[in-house]
């Protein structure tokens, strides 16, 4: 059974929509801002932060100002109902959808714990009712007319990856008709502090795979996008062939030295396209910017590739990393890159990592034909996932 | 679809010493509560840690992840006004930390996944191996389910009046699951579903039931308290029932509001 | 503070902050590599050594490969503490 994307919805530091996408990736406009504006936080550091407020997402949504919701629950909306209406798609029982997040609601936690850590009799409750990670899910879905099979997967940065797996297994499996599959986090204090704690975020923007690379930006954002079987659709983004997830088992939060969970991931995602490492016409690297991921990704695909390593980039340089959200972000990229042959430039590349002699695409490319695209998405707990698109 | 059950183990039956389920120092010096509970629970099913080798599916599930330590973290850097905060808490709060440390035990590449859809996330890693033994990928699958109580949790819920009728609770979960059925299968996992609306015992029986003497568990947190994934308690229940001799059980499942979810567990002819 | 009682509070520092279960002070060789053989620390290790030195010490250490002699024992800490601390 073939599995194709009907359609595709993103909203990042970008913008929102994927015409804002396009307008500012052609523009070769960066969404990391020098410092947070709308997340209260006191570090000054750069982020990938789109420039609403949650105010003006709900009004976006047509929703009244008062009512509570994540911002993650109003960011994966946004996307969710682009990637609907761009397929054409009106949702009924046998559509589903697979949602990742690695923060879910803890945007309205935060402002609820403070209060309740001076007594426990405070803070309002409707604000922590939105905490665990399904009630985004449960939220989108209500607010998209979804009311087929839903589930949310956690596994860290690679979360939305297994979304999309996930979705095209149930596809294939009957579960459902169709699927609407994706990812999304909203930045938080919680988590710009864990990178920050970590000391992997760097203070200037991020340069993926550059050799002299300080660390990752923390971004936010949603993609999604809709997978229906071959037959009932008539002009396809493309076909999602192939995908893996494999585990680095090294370390809680290091890649591997020989990059083996991203080796495997990859490897096994082209076999199960039935696509050689040859065939491959570009690679959305996960590049986040750190030392450790950049130079272990790297060596997985010296590995896989051997001297012809494909035309790759990272687009975090234009969003920031959205954590769970960044394979449906990456995702839709890639979608987007096949219809309109493009490749999206990887952005403050200067020196390539010496040991790995690899050298991004750092001029936006047109009047590419990509036949076969891999998107690699990897995270803490090991978890490395890879998918192929093909045309 | 289906599969077989293997063994199925709750916190409460682990008896091995915690340092021989998780022989690594350093990983268990960084474990918090949750993590200590789910990942020995997870190897005592198995069989003991060198088990883990032979997995080729890790699925785990949770409803709230490891909260003590999101909690910690949160505390910490409320408290510190984000300054100087220790990042051991944030990196065990990711809600793949069970997962990623059963697989890190014996650095194991396989297939491994974190479902937390609340109420239904360990049906829907059932679901996930199911469609894993489908494939030809599930001969040895490990699937789980923990979700731990915290004081600030358990006040939280209070406040929102969910203990009226119910205490809380928490625990872990894990089965042993195999696609073929071997000398030591105890039970079959003969389907999942997931009904658009709530249904009576009446109505269950009509529509999963293919036996007069199946019985209906209903998922009503008597087991172990209620908290988001004690329906893989009831599964527990389930694989006892079908040991003593029940030809077929039906556990269902309705978590608070969510809508209900349905495992069928036959005996093994 | 002498250098053998800064060596003896870094120690047990250690054991506290990083959880180390069934070690006391007298089981660490304040000679001994802290990191791969040795206690076997790792790198998050190293941050909460860095957070360790920071907020009892008040001497700042940042994540780098020049921070890394220092990070080589107990001893090379309690030094690096000696020269900067205020």
């Amino acid at each position: 059974m073939q599995i194709v994307v009907s359609g595709v919805g993103v909203v990042s530091a970008l913008g929102v929509g994927v015409e804002a996408h396009l307008e500012a990736i052609r523009a070769g406009r960066s969404g990391i801002s020098k410092e947070p504006s709308v997340l209260r936080t006191t570090h000054r550091l750069p982020v990938g932060e789109l420039r609403l407020t949650n105010d003006a997402l709900k009004e976006q949504l047509g929703l009244p100002a008062d009512q509570t919701v994540s911002r993650t629950a109003l960011l994966g909306a946004l996307a969710v109902r682009e990637a609907l209406a761009d397929a054409g798609l009106q949702p009924h029982g046998r559509v589903g959808l697979v949602s990742a997040t690695s923060v879910g609601g803890m945007d309205l936690t935060e402002h609820f714990f403070a209060p309740f850590m001076a007594d426990d009799r405070s803070g309002r409750l409707r604000a922590v009712k939105m905490h665990d990670c399904a009630a985004s899910t449960e939220w989108i879905a209500a607010q998209c007319g979804i009311t087929g099979y839903r589930t949310t997967i956690s596994t860290a940065c690679s979360s939305a990856a297994n979304a999309l797996m996930t979705g095209a297994r149930l596809i294939r499996h009957g579960v459902v008709d169709c699927c609407v599959v994706g990812g999304t986090d909203a930045l938080s204090a919680f988590t710009l502090n864990g990178f920050k704690s970590l000391m992997i975020l760097d203070s200037e923007p991020c340069r993926p795979f550059d050799e002299g690379r300080a660390g990752l930006n923390l971004g936010e954002g949603a993609g999604y996008l809709v997978l229906q079987r071959a037959e009932e659709v008539e002009n396809p983004y493309c076909t999602l062939a192939g995908y893996a997830n494999r585990n680095d088992a090294h370390h809680q939060t290091a890649s591997s030295e020989q990059g083996n969970g991203a080796f495997l991931a990859m490897q096994e995602a082209l076999q199960v396209a039935g696509v050689e490492p040859d065939a491959v016409s570009y690679v959305n690297v996960h590049g986040t910017g750190t030392a450790n991921n950049d130079r272990s990704e790297g060596v997985a695909m010296r590995r896989l590739f051997g001297d012809r390593v494909p035309p790759f980039s990272s687009t975090k340089g234009f969003t920031g990393h959205t954590l769970a959200a960044a394979g449906g972000v990456e995702a839709v990229f890639s979608a987007l890159m096949m219809r309109h042959g493009m490749i999206f430039p990887n952005l403050h590349f200067t020196t390539p990592i010496a040991e790995l002699g690899l050298t991004p695409v750092q001029q936006l490319c047109e009047g590419v034909d990509l036949r076969c695209v891999v998107s690699n998405s990897f995270g803490f707990g090991g978890n490395c996932s890879s998918v192929v698109f093909t045309k | 679809m289906r599969c077989f059950v293997q063994r199925v183990m709750t916190d409460r039956e682990v008896t091995t010493d915690l340092k021989q389920l998780i022989p690594d120092a350093a990983m268990r010096r960084r474990m918090s509560r949750v993590v200590k509970m789910a990942v020995s629970t997870a190897v005592e099913c198995v069989g003991g840690v060198e088990q883990i080798d032979g997995l080729d599916t890790i699925l785990t599930a949770t409803g709230w992840g490891c909260l003590a330590d999101s909690e910690r973290f949160l505390r910490n850097l409320i408290s510190e006004q984000e300054q100087l905060l220790n990042p051991t808490p944030f990196i065990q709060s990711t809600f793949n930390t069970v997962g990623g440390q059963v697989a890190l035990l014996r650095h194991n590449h396989c297939y491994n996944v974190t479902y937390v859809h609340r109420g239904h996330s360990f049906e829907d890693a059932l679901l996930d191996a199911l469609m894993r033994a489908a494939d030809g990928q599930g001969a040895q699958m490990l699937v789980g389910a923990f979700d731990e109580m915290t004081p600030s949790q358990h006040r939280i819920m209070e406040r929102m009046g969910l203990f009226r009728t119910w205490k809380d609770g928490e625990g872990a979960v894990f089965a042993l699951l195999t696609a073929c059925q071997t000398e030591h299968s105890v039970a079959e996992v003969a389907g999942i579903d997931f009904p658009s609306e709530g249904l009576d015992a009446a109505a269950v029986h009509a529509r999963y039931a293919t036996d007069e003497r199946t019985k209906v568990i209903w998922n009503d947190w008597s087991i172990a308290g209620c908290y988001p994934t004690a329906s893989a308690q009831a599964f527990r229940k389930a694989v006892e029932l079908i040991e003593q001799g029940t030809p077929e059980v039906i556990v269902y499942n309705a978590y608070q509001e969510a809508s209900p979810a349905v495992i069928r567990v036959r005996w093994v002819g | 503070m002498t250098m053998e009682q800064l060596i003896q509070e870094l120690k047990e520092h250690l054991i506290e902050e990083l959880n180390l279960e069934d070690i006391t002070p007298e089981d660490i060789d304040a000679e001994a590599p802290l990191f791969g053989e040795g206690l076997g620390l790792d790198s998050i290790d190293a941050l909460e050594i860095i957070l360790i030195l920071e907020k009892n010490y008040g001497v700042r250490l940042a994540n780098s490969a020049e921070a890394k002699p220092v990070f080589y024992s107990v001893k090379t800490l309690a030094e690096y503490v000696m020269q900067n601390r205020k």
